[in-house]
């Protein structure tokens, strides 16, 4: 009998929730509605987000010529102090966290939100200023190093006598869209990355991964270390399952020098190691 | 009961079919099965000049058969280009002529039954679900009583995956139903000689359905060890019944017969088939918020892979239907050997049965296909396996069930197609549904009984049985008699489908994004990082806004979308004829005026061509389901 009442009630409950659920998704109507709204308050700058997180080619297909593909292709969202988020169904965004709610308003099924906090003040851009970089590709056996000069935008720095390059391009990492640095390693060398004057703030902040879906299914880590001043600081072994792993190095002690900072990249099996990176100097 | 079932399945797939666009898989088969059928064309021609012989010279075969080889061994698509041959509405000679893969030299005069050429060639797969069904409520109904029977017939269709499988013309649905074919064969060859020798027939038509088959002896083979465990524990090794030695003479012969790309090379093409199905990649698919491509070699990631099929089990099919199997478990589990499933396992005879019987003449039969008893108790042999024996149904349904689970849960497994790789254990949830549905439904019954006992005291415990013996001469509201329960059950085991139908309904056409109330739906599966979609059978709906964009869409980037199924497409006037392709990946980005993207978790980078050749990360369509998005359209900016 108690058997019979559990099924009857989990039928009824299944059946209910397969009519009404979809009626709980945003509509078009709720979606207009919201952006007018997010238009009037938005400032160049803000970064706009939709929770949950799938839902982010509707929130583009409605707001997403306010939205840069620098900002979408982001390294991490330290650098914005205002957030809006759109969200359905109860969801928070991971780019909430550390910030403070300013506003709230509803829209039918989606909920219009906007959270302020610190932006991350940026002395030095290595994604804006990377023409500046001097790559060479460094041979440790024969303890030579032959420069990889720069070619174009397109093609960025080409090392010669391998032929691959170092250029900003958007990657995909963890099947999401990066704006990084992509520098493979080399065989039997060392890639290196210099820029030769860097505003230094409070802290480096770093992150690498390996660039695309397919490549990634090929064995093989690479070293990515990070010099400053000619001292190594830091050395991370990136792997096919790290995705996109961010650090920050602590620069407090040289704050406000210029000094050179280099990446250095290597692999003892660099084929199909598509290694990406960008980095910012904060205060 | 059978047929109504049948028609029903085939009915309702041939009502939702046309809302399902064509995947990768599927637009390959129906070229295979237009080439095949360009064979027998050939085959005519050649006998009626007096050179049928040139037919099966190696070139020949190969001219049309090494189409879709070594993939697929090919039942289905000979199906699929015999059905189109045969039932579709000819205008091959129009403006769409120059896309079938054969010549066309002539209107064909066919039986056009179907307004569109891909209806022709799915209707085969559609007719397989129909007879899922179909030997579903009959296996079934040697369990249970027929309205349970019934409603497991309704919930093996009612599952929003499978159902989204069953309609094309590829063989996910087929091979799912050969698989219980045979799982019901074999069952029956445990006390049938006949059915002993037809295992072999019926195994051999399944290994010409898909590669699956050569499983199943592996899943019959653990039931049989296990019926037969009395005889292993007293060092008695039962002899190996007359099924397998049927399977393994005819399923390789008839898999040889039936495939000509075979004949001239046999062991050659044999090992590449094998091979390729050995080591398939594997292709990207999301599960669980990650994707997987690879066997995973670290230890979490193994024991997380594992969970796969239970977890998409668990979260693909109705959870009535998980409920009532759960039931259906329990219910077997605690059977006693030789005992019936539920306590009343011959309520009275469907009606409509009846009348099917006497109509058609078909026979029902009792409840169990076995001999009529015999003088002398019958003794289990290879010929009758199961002779005497209790066939242990909830063993049988166990390995049937968990088997091709098992296989599935193995790291080094491809998962790529998600819940279809291991679709056969679906029907067997069903079978174990309605044992369920069937065992609360008696319980139910036995507490009304009871209540009615102690109403009208009657202490042989049986109801009254006359309008008479109540001094008012009303009707109670309890029925009387044994059958007086039968419409209550009868409307009790169609409403509990309701649930799995409603769900399924609202999976179309996108049951492969759909998630059940566990996981919250699509958007739920969406959230939980469970796959979306494969193969790009999800823009059929986007197709009107690429038709409306000329002339844009001559330059138009397909992403995913194979050109066998835009070439479908064109033929059925769903896409315009001036529609171009510009290729994969990025220089087909580059090379493109409008492009779209199918959302998969692992095409990310395929986006990020788009953003970087357009300028634009602002899509112009989002189609999407509940809020979820499926297919991303763009448009260049024009400067």
């Amino acid at each position: 009998m108690w058997g019979a009442a559990g099924v009857a009630l989990l039928a009824l409950l299944e059946t209910a929730q397969a009519l009404i659920a979809p009626w709980r998704a945003p509509r078009t109507a709720d979606w207009q509605a919201a952006t007018v709204q997010l238009r009037a308050g938005f400032q160049p700058g803000d970064l706009i987000v939709a929770a949950p997180a799938w839902a982010d080619p509707v929130m583009r297909l409605h707001a997403g010529d306010l939205l840069p593909i620098p900002i979408m292709a982001r390294m991490d969202d330290a650098r914005f102090g205002r957030v809006w988020v759109l969200s359905q169904r109860g969801a928070h965004a991971p780019e909430e966290a550390g910030r403070v709610q300013a506003f709230e308003a509803r829209f039918g099924a989606l909920t219009l939100r906007r959270f302020e906090g610190v932006a991350a003040e940026v002395t030095y851009d290595f994604l804006e200023r990377w023409q500046d970089a001097t790559v060479r590709r460094w041979d440790p056996v024969a303890r030579t190093s032959s420069p990889c000069p720069w070619q174009t935008p397109a093609s960025g720095f080409v090392c010669q006598a391998s032929g691959n390059s170092v250029r900003r391009t958007l990657v995909e990492v963890d099947q999401r869209i990066r704006r990084a640095l992509l520098a493979p390693p080399v065989p039997g060398g060392v890639v290196a990355v210099e820029f030769r004057a860097v505003t230094l703030g409070r802290e480096l902040a770093v992150a690498a991964g390996l660039h695309d879906t397919w490549a990634r299914k090929s064995p093989g880590t690479v070293c990515f270390e990070v010099w400053i001043a000619g001292q190594p600081v830091r050395s991370v072994t990136v792997d096919n399952r790290g995705g996109w792993r961010a650090f920050t190095i602590d620069t407090a002690a040289r704050l406000g020098q210029s000094v050179p900072v280099r990446f250095q990249i290597s692999s003892p099996q660099p084929t199909l190691r598509f290694l990406a990176f960008a980095a910012e100097a904060r205060r | 009961m059978t047929l109504l079932l049948f028609a029903g399945v085939v009915t309702w797939l041939l009502c939702a079919e046309g809302k399902e666009g064509f995947g990768r898989d599927e637009g390959q088969y129906m070229r295979a099965a237009e080439h095949y059928w360009g064979w027998f064309e050939e085959l005519g021609r050649n006998i009626r000049r007096g050179r049928g012989r040139l037919s099966f010279s190696a070139a020949e075969i190969d001219r049309f058969w090494s189409d879709n080889a070594p993939d697929h061994p090919v039942i289905m698509k000979t199906l699929y280009g015999l059905s189109w041959r045969a039932f579709h509405r000819c205008t091959c000679t129009g403006f769409a002529r120059g896309l079938h893969p054969i010549r066309i030299t002539g209107r064909h005069v066919t039986l056009p039954l179907f307004k569109r050429e891909s209806t022709a060639f799915r209707f085969p797969a559609i007719l397989m679900s129909g007879l899922l069904a179909a030997l579903v409520y009959r296996f079934a109904r040697r369990l249970v009583p027929w309205p349970a029977a019934a409603a497991g017939a309704v919930l093996a269709i009612a599952q929003p995956h499978y159902f989204f499988h069953a309609p094309i013309a590829c063989f996910d649905a087929p091979i799912t139903t050969m698989a219980f074919a045979l799982g019901f064969a074999y069952w029956k060859s445990l006390r049938s000689a006949r059915w002993g020798l037809l295992c072999g027939l019926v195994f051999g038509i399944a290994l010409g359905v898909k590669h699956n088959a050569w499983l199943m002896p592996v899943f019959l083979a653990a039931h049989h060890l296990w019926m037969r465990r009395g005889d292993w524990r007293r060092w008695r090794p039962p002899p190996v019944p007359l099924a397998f030695v049927s399977m393994a003479v005819l399923g390789p012969l008839i898999f040889f017969l039936h495939w000509p790309w075979l004949w001239h090379h046999p062991i050659l093409r044999t090992r590449t088939y094998l091979n390729r199905h050995l080591q398939h990649e594997h292709y990207n698919f999301e599960y669980l918020g990650r994707n997987w491509n690879l066997p995973p070699t670290d230890r979490d990631l193994k024991l997380l892979r594992l969970t796969f099929p239970f977890v998409s089990t668990g979260l693909t099919v109705p959870v009535t239907t998980l409920g009532l199997a759960v039931l259906g478990g329990l219910a077997l589990g605690r059977r006693r050997r030789n005992q019936a499933l539920v306590l009343d396992p011959d309520p009275p005879e469907d009606g409509l049965g009846l009348g099917l019987r006497l109509g058609l003449g078909l026979g029902a039969g009792p409840a169990d296909d076995s001999p009529p008893p015999p003088l002398s108790p019958p003794r289990a042999s290879w010929l009758r396996p199961g002779a005497g024996l209790d066939r242990s149904p909830g063993a049988f349904i166990a390995v049937q069930l968990f088997g091709p689970l098992a296989v599935l849960a193995l790291p080094s497994t491809p998962i790529f197609g998600g819940v279809k790789h291991f679709m056969p254990a679906t029907p067997y949830i069903a079978v174990a549904a309605s044992c369920g549905l069937a065992w609360i439904t008696s319980g139910l019954v036995e507490a009304l009984r009871e209540r009615s006992r102690q109403r009208f005291g009657r202490p042989d415990g049986l109801p009254p049985s006359h309008l008479d013996d109540r001094p008012d001469g009303r009707a109670d509201a309890l029925p009387r008699g044994r059958g007086a329960f039968a419409p209550a059950v009868i409307l009790w085991s169609a409403l509990i489908c309701v649930p799995a139908v409603t769900e399924t309904w609202r999976s179309v056409p996108d049951g492969l994004s759909h998630y059940n109330m566990i996981a919250g739906g699509f958007a739920g599966g969406a959230s939980l990082g469970m796959n979306r979609q494969f193969w790009a059978y999800c823009v059929l709906p986007i197709l009107d806004w690429v038709n409306g964009h000329e002339p844009e869409n001559q330059r138009m980037y397909w992403h995913d979308v194979i050109g066998d199924a835009l070439a479908m497409y064109k033929r059925e006037g769903r896409l315009a004829m001036s529609v171009g392709d510009t290729g994969y990946g990025q220089p087909g980005v580059a090379r493109s005026a409008m492009g779209l993207m199918v959302y998969e978790r692992h095409w990310a980078m395929f986006e990020s061509y788009i953003w970087d050749s357009y300028g634009t990360l602002k899509p112009a369509l989002v189609r999407a389901r509940e809020g979820v998005p499926l297919v991303i359209g763009y448009e260049r900016p024009k400067p």
